[in-house]
Formats: structure tokens, C-alpha cells, sequence
């Protein structure tokens, strides 16, 4: 008889061991290709979430990335956040070119693989919606790559303004696009109507409120790093938690909450943050579990052509937009080149963006699961390794870095 | 040509560099961006020169040569809008002041070129340390020997330059109680301090052979002295002064010493001494720590003296020269800063008191030097 102090066995580990323990795995990952191979860290976190999910080990279970669906969308609500909190409308006054560069890099790279997957006979609504989703760069990865190379200079700056546009574009554009999805599938014109004006008001007002909630609170604490650093992370936790609640977009409540509270922060109440290494135990978290939910039997050979199309039209629609408009804005080429070399990643939340879909229109989603899927399995692991390449090759990142 | 060879300029004749801080808005850090404003720069029709120095963080303006200050000002106002201008383009800002205040040393990085590699190499943690951010001031002289003199003149008011011009109070996020923290990073380098006290030109080269022949020096650039000549373009060079926080007060210092080098060509400045070099480092110690409200002793006199009312003083000894070389008006109102006691490094702290934190500081020094006043 075994004694009463003793656990059953098997022990019931709660998914706090588990959650600890991949993040474990996933930082010996992340170092051990870095220095073995010294590939990007980020390509550890992922390979190691894709070895250890559904599709491999079964560590991570699908019941577990839907359980830990809040904990990918607070760090997302991070990096979001930080992205946003580093935009500089002055910057886009004093640099209108830069704007244009900005709103031309989007709408070129859209406009490419619209006509691509045109081409290959997808029905306009699919191109378009399977196009907005890959307009967008990823946030995170691209966050990620600067923070690990400590990158800082022109093409930085410029590649997270950027990804920062392109995201709010690709959102915004595929919210758009919701209202025909509806009434395609014959959903009332209230509800095709009604759905995207509630998730882009509705997203852009909660940020907007959070943004003023904080500037109140961070005026009356006053100036000091340590207690606005709390405030900071906790406002965005109830960011992330009230959008998650009222089904509302996380990406586009945290950027407009991380834009605004830079830029309506009239009396400088907000003092610069860094979230330093806390950002990075996110940052792993993250990417394991991205890892863990690619897609890879989304793979075929049919539509190999398609994926090839799709990723090739994309950087090229990019990259054109950079060349033609970069020099105006005070880039020269080879920065135009690069930058489009580092906005390569696809945002991971293209995932989420599928996922949605497929719960709104299950077949609809198949459908355009298949194409971004497997572009976004290719693209996360050769995103990471084209950002990395770009900024040390523009001598950006950090020698040390 | 033999750099030691002294050409001959118009005496008294200005010119000024300005070393500026460039920040990133989004942490008001220091930013890295000195190659990419450079270029701009280039393309523009601009009179002097802006130039990189040793890290990506800062740029260098030198003024072109002057006879009268308020020319000077209008130049350097005219340089100001552009280098803003251009700043703005790529999301920098430009600030005045000697020191940042929060920045790491240890984050710099080396501007790419051969002349700065090699000084990290000999110096090591030092030549990161030294992103600070002085004023120089160039007097012209017609010749070697009235170099060495002038020298030794101006040695005697380099507390008055380090008061006058004090803007580094804050340094590694901590405010230093010094009114100019700056020339602290200049004084660890071995061939800091001043010129020996030679009689002419003939005597300082035979010091220079031997310091070059004991492999000490290569040039005259590695003497980091506080006021030193400069052979090829035939000036003495003040090198005390931190970065006002506006292009007006860079004017007003270069007006100052404009006046202190007519003074000196009238016979009318105090001999020069070698009592002095034995106060030197005190004088430059209580300049540094208190400003305007340290204290000097003046062997001369053989007297402890308040070095804001011995400004006061020579101001008012200058102040027919200066109205002859048509800077009168700049002196004044030099002199009535000094009365109330404002300076650069007086207003950055009060702008820590009422905004609260250095990034402000900061973020309110660049609007400062934008605006130009």
C-alpha cells in the first residue's frame, strides 16, 4: 500500500508543467540552432513547437492550443502593441513619401497575388481574401529578429513602420471583404453589413478607451519606469482580454491602443518602455505553439504551382512598390531591395485569419486554408532567415547581436 | 605638406564645429543614423561643412570662416533648418548639450571609418565613452609664435568657457551635480590637458619632435589638450566647451572668444604665467562642478575669486573691442545670462524637475536646438 503523501500515479501534471516545459524546449531549440547552425532562434521555437504538435510528437494536443488560444493572443497583444507604440505620425509628416511608399507597398502587393490566383482560376473573392491575408508582414517575427539582432537604423525603423501599415491593411481589407463572404453563402444583409462595421469600430473604440484609460492612470502615478512598466503590460492584458471577450480583432485593438498612446499623448505621460526580457519569454511561448498549429498536411503537389505563385508575386509586389516609391522617401535601392527581402515573413496570425473563416464557412475556409497554410508554413521558416539576412546585411543589427 | 608648418589667417577670424546628438523619437536614445543624414546632407548646397565623428550618434558641423559673429549666427541658423529638415526625413532628431543623459556607452557603435577604428583599438571602452558633445572655437592668428601666446591667454579664461557653455548635468541616467560632466570622459585620455608652457613656435615644435620621436604622438590630433593650436589652418582651437543646447548660444561664446583675442592683441589681456598652470586644474575643476557660482583663483591677483563676477569683468574690459568686431550686442547678452546666473546645464534641470524624467529631458533639449533659440 503506498502512503498517503505519496501522488497517484500517474501524476495529474496541471498545463502550467506543460507550458513551462515547452517553453524550456523551445529556448534550447532556439539556442542550440543559433549556435550550432547560427540560424535565427525564432526557427528553433518553431521547429521544436512543429516536432512537439499534433503533427508530430502530440505533446501539444489541439485541445491544448485551443486552451492556450488567450495565451497566443496576449502575446501577440504585446508585440502588437510595441509595434504600434513605435509609430511616429511626425514621421509620416515630415516624410509624405514615406506614406505613400507605405500604402503603395500594400496595395501592390495585394494587387499581385489578386491577379495571381486570378490567373490560376480561383473565384475573385477567394483571390482577394487569400491576397489581403497575405499582405500583411508578420509582426512578431519581424519584432523578434530586430529585438535578437538589437538591429536599430533607417531600414529597421522603416521595415516596422511598414509591417506595421500592412498589417492594419491586410485586417481591415479582409474585414472589408467579410460582407460578400456573407452573402455569398446568403446570410442577411444586416448581418453582412453589421459584422465588419462592429469589428473594425468596435476594435479601434476599445483601443481607444484603453489608450485614454492609461494616459489617465499613468499621468496620476506619475514618472517612474518600474510603475508604468506594470501599468503598461496590465493595460494590455485588459486589451487583449476585452477584445478576446466581445469577439473583437486583438491585432487591431492593440495596434490602435499602442498607436494612440503614442501619438495622443500630448503631455508625454508615458515614459519609452522596454519590455525587455519579460517580451522574450512571450516570444518563445509564441512561436512554439505557432509552430505547433502549421499546417503541414496542407501540403500537395497540386497546388504547388499556386503556393509558388502566391509567395513569388507577393515579395515581388512588394518589393516593385519599394523600388518605385522607396528612393522618394529616402531610401536608395539596395535599402528598397533589402527592406522587401525583410518583410518577407507572412504574419502568422493569417492562422487565426483562416481559422475564423473556416468556423464562419467551414468549406470556404478549406479552401482558402490550402493555399495560405502552406504558403505560411514555407514563409515562417524562410521569413525569419530573409529578415535576418536583410538587416545584417544593411549592417543594422548589432555586432554583438 | 608639413602638417606643423603654420599657415598664416586673418587674425581673429572665427569658426566654429558644433558636434550634435542625433536621437531616435521613439526612446529618445541615441540613434545611429549619422551616414544616412550625412548623405542627405551632401546633396544640399550648404556653406562649411557637416561631418561624421567617432560614433553613429553623433554629427559635426564646421562653420566656414567669419570676421563677425552675427554672420556666424545667421550661418549656423541657416545649417540648423537644414540638417533638422533632413533629420525629420528620416525620423532623427538633433540636440544640442554635451552629454546624453541616459544613454548606454556600451550600445555605441564606431563610426565606419579607418581614422576612428584605430582610436577604439589604442583606447578601448575610453573612445565609446567619449560620445559627448563639445563646441570648438577657432581664432585665426598670423602666426606660430602668436599662436603659442594666444595659447597660454586663453588658458587663463578656459573656466570661463566651461561656465558658460555647461549643458551636461545628467549622465548614465544620473544627475552628476556637475554643471559640465563632459570634459570628465576627456580628461582620462593620457594626452589631455594643456600645453606645455613654451615661449614660441620654434620651442613647441622642438616639444613636438621629441613626443613624436619618443613615438608618444603622430600628429597633432592626438593631443586632446583644452586649448591647442591648429597649424594648418592657423588658429588656436578652444576645445572646453560642451554643445549649447541653441545655435544663438554657440554664437555668443564665439563672440566671446572673438573678444578675448582682440583683448589679447591690444596687450591688454593679463600676462600669461606659469603660476597659472599650477591653479589650472583646480579652476577647471570648480568650472565643471559649480559653473558660474564655482569659484577661481587668479594667481595674479593672489586671490580666490567668484568665477561668474570675474566674467563679468573681462566682459566688460572686451566690451570695446567687441563693439568694434560688431559683436556687442551677442556680449551683452552673454553678460546678462551671467547676472541671473542661466545657463544651458541650469535649464536642463529644470526641465527634469518639471517634466519628471531625462526622456523628456531629452525630447525637450531637440525641440530646443530645432527651433534654433
Amino acid at each position: 500500500m503506498s502512503p498517503e503523501f505519496l501522488p497517484a500515479l500517474p501524476p495529474a501534471f496541471s498545463q502550467a508543467t506543460v507550458f513551462g516545459l515547452l517553453v524550456v524546449i523551445g529556448l534550447l531549440a532556439g539556442e542550440a540552432l543559433r549556435r550550432y547552425a547560427t540560424l535565427p532562434r525564432i526557427l528553433g521555437y518553431v521547429l521544436a513547437g512543429a516536432a512537439l504538435g499534433p503533427h508530430g510528437a502530440g505533446l501539444i494536443t489541439d485541445d491544448l492550443l485551443f486552451d492556450l488560444r488567450l495565451l497566443i493572443d496576449l502575446a501577440i497583444g504585446l508585440i502588437v502593441f510595441e509595434l504600434g507604440f513605435r509609430l511616429d505620425y511626425q514621421w509620416l509628416r515630415h516624410n509624405r513619401w514615406l506614406f505613400v511608399t507605405a500604402v503603395a507597398e500594400s496595395l501592390f502587393c495585394f494587387g499581385a497575388i489578386f491577379g495571381a490566383l486570378v490567373f490560376f482560376d480561383f473565384r475573385p473573392l477567394l483571390a482577394a481574401m487569400a491576397a489581403a491575408i497575405g499582405t500583411a508582414t508578420s509582426p512578431a517575427i519581424v519584432m523578434l529578429i530586430v529585438h535578437d539582432l538589437r538591429a536599430q537604423g533607417q531600414i529597421t525603423e522603416r521595415l516596422l513602420l511598414l509591417t506595421a501599415v500592412n498589417s492594419v491593411f491586410a485586417y481591415v481589407l479582409l474585414t472589408l471583404l467579410l460582407p460578400f463572404l456573407h452573402l455569398q453563402h446568403e446570410a442577411g444583409w444586416e448581418h453582412a453589413l453589421l459584422h465588419p462595421l462592429y469589428l473594425l469600430w468596435g476594435s479601434a473604440l476599445a483601443g481607444y478607451l484603453a489608450c485614454r484609460l492609461m494616459l489617465a492612470i499613468a499621468a496620476w502615478l506619475g514618472k517612474r519606469e518600474e510603475t508604468q512598466f506594470i501599468l503598461l503590460v496590465s493595460m494590455v492584458v485588459v486589451a487583449v482580454g476585452v477584445a478576446h471577450a466581445l469577439k473583437l480583432s486583438v491585432s487591431l485593438t492593440l495596434i490602435t491602443f499602442g498607436v494612440l498612446a503614442r501619438n495622443l499623448d500630448k503631455g508625454y505621460a508615458v515614459l519609452p518602455v522596454h519590455f525587455g526580457h519579460g517580451q522574450q519569454l512571450f516570444f518563445v511561448i509564441l512561436f512554439v505553439l505557432v509552430g505547433a498549429s502549421l499546417e503541414f498536411t496542407a501540403f500537395n503537389i497540386a497546388a504547388a504551382a499556386v503556393v509558388t505563385a502566391y509567395i513569388v508575386m507577393r515579395f515581388l509586389g512588394k518589393a516593385l512598390a519599394l523600388l518605385a516609391f522607396g528612393p522618394l522617401s529616402g531610401t536608395n535601392a539596395s535599402g528598397a531591395g533589402l527592406l522587401a527581402v525583410a518583410l518577407v515573413p507572412l504574419s502568422g496570425s493569417a492562422v487565426v485569419m483562416v481559422r475564423d473563416t473556416t468556423t464562419l464557412y467551414p468549406e470556404f475556409g478549406r479552401e482558402l486554408a490550402a493555399v495560405v497554410l502552406s504558403a505560411v508554413v514555407i514563409l515562417e521558416l524562410v521569413g525569419p532567415l530573409a529578415t535576418q539576412f536583410a538587416l545584417r546585411r544593411a549592417g543594422e543589427a548589432h555586432p554583438g547581436g | 605638406m608639413d602638417e606643423l608648418a603654420f599657415t598664416p589667417s586673418a587674425p581673429l577670424s572665427v569658426g566654429v564645429e558644433l558636434e550634435l546628438q542625433l536621437v531616435r523619437p521613439h526612446d529618445l536614445d541615441l540613434a545611429r543614423d549619422a551616414a544616412e543624414l550625412l548623405a542627405r546632407l551632401d546633396k544640399r548646397k550648404l556653406p562649411g561643412a557637416v561631418k561624421p565623428e567617432i560614433t553613429e550618434s553623433m554629427i559635426e558641423l564646421n562653420s566656414s570662416v567669419h570676421t563677425r559673429c552675427p554672420e556666424l549666427l545667421e550661418e549656423l541658423d541657416q545649417v540648423r533648418q537644414a540638417v533638422a529638415q533632413e533629420a525629420g526625413v528620416l525620423n532623427v532628431r538633433v540636440s544640442g548639450g554635451g552629454a546624453h543623459p541616459f544613454h548606454d556607452w556600451a550600445d555605441r557603435r564606431i563610426y565606419p571609418n579607418e581614422r576612428f577604428r584605430s582610436v577604439v583599438e589604442r583606447y578601448g571602452y575610453l573612445a565609446k565613452q567619449f560620445t559627448v558633445f563639445g563646441q570648438h572655437i577657432h581664432i585665426g592668428c598670423a602666426s606660430g609664435d602668436e599662436a603659442v601666446r594666444l595659447c597660454h591667454m586663453l588658458t587663463r579664461y578656459v573656466p570661463h568657457f566651461i561656465a558658460l557653455s555647461a549643458a551636461s548635468p545628467f549622465y548614465q541616467g544620473e544627475d552628476t551635480a556637475f554643471q559640465s560632466c563632459r570634459l570628465t570622459a576627456v580628461s582620462a585620455f593620457p594626452l589631455a590637458g594643456h600645453i606645455p608652457y613654451v615661449q614660441d613656435w620654434a620651442e613647441f615644435l622642438q616639444y613636438f619632435a621629441r613626443m613624436r620621436a619618443y613615438g608618444i604622438v603622430e600628429s597633432m590630433k592626438d593631443f586632446y589638450w583644452d586649448v591647442r593650436p591648429k597649424p594648418e589652418y592657423g588658429t588656436v582651437e578652444i576645445r572646453v566647451c560642451d554643445t549649447p543646447l541653441t545655435v544663438r548660444r554657440a554664437a555668443l561664446l564665439a563672440a566671446y572668444a572673438q573678444a578675448l583675442g582682440a583683448l589679447q592683441r591690444e596687450g591688454r589681456a593679463r600676462r600669461a604665467s606659469r603660476a597659472l598652470y599650477m591653479v589650472n586644474s583646480f579652476n577647471r575643476f570648480e568650472a565643471c562642478r559649480y559653473g558660474l557660482a564655482g569659484s577661481l583663483v587668479d594667481p595674479d591677483e593672489d586671490r580666490r575669486k567668484n568665477l561668474g563676477e570675474d566674467i563679468l569683468e573681462t566682459l566688460a574690459l572686451a566690451a570695446p573691442h567687441a563693439a568694434a568686431l560688431g559683436c556687442g550686442e551677442l556680449l551683452e547678452e552673454l553678460a546678462a545670462g551671467v547676472r541671473i546666473g542661466e545657463t544651458d546645464a541650469g535649464w536642463l534641470r529644470r526641465r527634469r524637475a518639471t517634466q519628471g524624467s531625462l526622456a523628456d529631458v531629452v525630447r525637450d533639449a531637440c525641440s530646443r536646438w530645432e527651433k534654433g533659440a
